[in-house]
């Protein structure tokens, strides 16, 4: 029941939404990204990560202490292609990566300590077609 | 037969003496709150701050995950609908009422959240942003409680895509309005649940550290001052952040750790708030917030 609903709201979603970029449709990854979401997790944002003509993406959002957040990547081609996501508390110290010893993880999981705004960086390693979208969902 | 004709040809002149098709009325009543965010007020800066908002669903989570009982007396009643006649009225009160609808799904009371659903519908058609709810597809999930994954999952696409269509179409100042009221009514029940539980340490933390959403949401509202509604509205928000500067907040960062757990990046995150509230405090900013409220609802 959940993919069709998804189905149908990707649709619906698809007819309602501007003319996609043609270099990088990133809300098409976005919306992809959202039933990735690990069991569990409540939905919360889908984010477009087009860096086409950037080097970084950044969003920012409010976590609260006692909640444990999941942000995910999709890509073209293998898992990440070369997007990294990391996290930033407002001090602007990094808390966490999806990039470990080399090694491009697809999602993170942040049970998070301390309440306050957090920027959610995307940055791209190349070769990488920086061009993605990433999802937020969150459970207690 | 004769009086049903005479009626729909009586109906068919009332809705040309106007001069204006329904559909361009709509339009034009919803240029009343057309953007007035001053000049030189970048739309992205605004955007980024709105996106920061975090969702009311949380706070519902939490509030279910303690143990709290389900109150539906602390929600907006789906029957003061025919209250909203302004613009302004309508973006706040369907905030009211997307969290009142997540709260109750969250909580399984779906039969109570149709009727949100169908208040929700109303308001998001009179503000020209009704094709964002597919109210069959709804409808359906909200009959069985089975749905709940896929109702919170559709409800939150939706409220998402009318924040982006909103910022896209320059009527942001609605959006403000549409997260501003779903975040005074998620207070709401947050101060009278922590109010009525006062050993729950966490639901007093939950209220203290909505110090730092009060002050994002103070900082979108400064770049509409020239809105008579939307300055009278943060003139209120400001008495709530006089009561809130007594709410201490600091934070320890600490580097944070991890582990690749089946393919995902665990992190262990070991920096700290400490959220100093104190009851009195609560009881404070619960008076406020009702009082805010309550200009929003009636």
């Amino acid at each position: 029941m959940k993919k069709f609903v998804f189905i149908v709201l990707g649709l619906a979603s698809f007819g309602m939404s501007p003319i996609p970029d043609q270099k990088c449709d990133a809300e098409s990854f976005a919306t992809s990204c959202i039933p990735k979401l690990a069991n569990g997790f409540n939905f919360l944002k889908s984010y477009k990560v087009d860096g086409v003509s950037k080097d970084k993406v950044e969003y920012s959002y409010v976590f609260t202490k006692g909640t444990q957040y999941m942000i995910n990547l999709c890509a073209n081609g293998n898992a990440t292609d070369g997007i990294v996501v990391s996290i930033f508390d407002k001090e602007r110290n990094k808390v966490a990566t999806s990039k470990v010893n080399g090694q491009f993880i697809s999602a993170i999981a942040y049970p998070c300590n301390a309440t306050g705004i957090y920027y959610i960086q995307y940055t791209f390693d190349d070769p990488s077609g920086h061009c993605g979208g990433s999802a937020l969902g969150f459970k207690r | 037969m004769r009086l049903l004709v005479i009626g729909l040809v009586a109906c068919l002149v009332a809705s040309c003496s106007s001069g204006k098709k329904p559909d361009d009325e709509a339009f034009l009543k919803s240029l009343e709150n057309e953007n007035s965010a001053g000049p030189g007020v970048d739309e992205d800066v605004i955007n980024a701050i709105l996106e920061q908002i975090p969702s009311p669903l949380e706070i519902s989570v939490l509030l279910k995950e303690s143990g709290t009982k389900y109150t539906p007396e602390m929600l907006n009643s789906a029957n003061n609908l025919p209250k909203y006649n302004s613009n302004y009225k309508k973006a706040l009160n369907l905030g009211v009422y997307g969290t009142d609808l997540g709260y109750t799904n969250i909580f399984g009371r779906n039969q109570d959240g149709i009727k949100y659903i169908s208040s929700i519908k109303s308001l998001a058609d009179e503000l020209n942003i009704g094709q964002f709810f597919d109210m069959v597809t709804i409808g359906r999930l909200a009959a069985n409680s089975k749905n709940l994954d896929s109702l919170l999952l559709i409800t939150t696409m939706n409220f998402n895509h009318i924040n982006h269509y909103l910022q896209t179409q320059k009527r942001d100042n609605l959006s403000v309005l549409l997260l501003t009221g779903g975040w005074i009514e998620a207070m709401q029940i947050t101060c009278q649940t922590a109010v009525k539980n006062p050993k729950n340490k966490e639901l007093q933390e939950k209220v203290g550290e909505q110090k730092i959403i009060l002050e994002q949401i103070l900082l979108l509202f400064s770049f509409y001052q020239d809105d008579a509604n939307m300055a009278a509205l943060m003139a209120d928000l400001e008495k709530l952040k006089v009561a809130f500067e007594k709410v201490d907040i600091s934070y320890t960062y600490q580097a944070s750790t991890m582990e690749i757990v089946n393919g995902v990046a665990v992190i262990k995150d070991n920096s700290t708030t400490s959220i100093n509230i104190t009851p009195e405090n609560v009881e404070e900013i619960k008076n406020i917030t009702n009082s805010i409220r309550e200009k929003i609802i009636s």
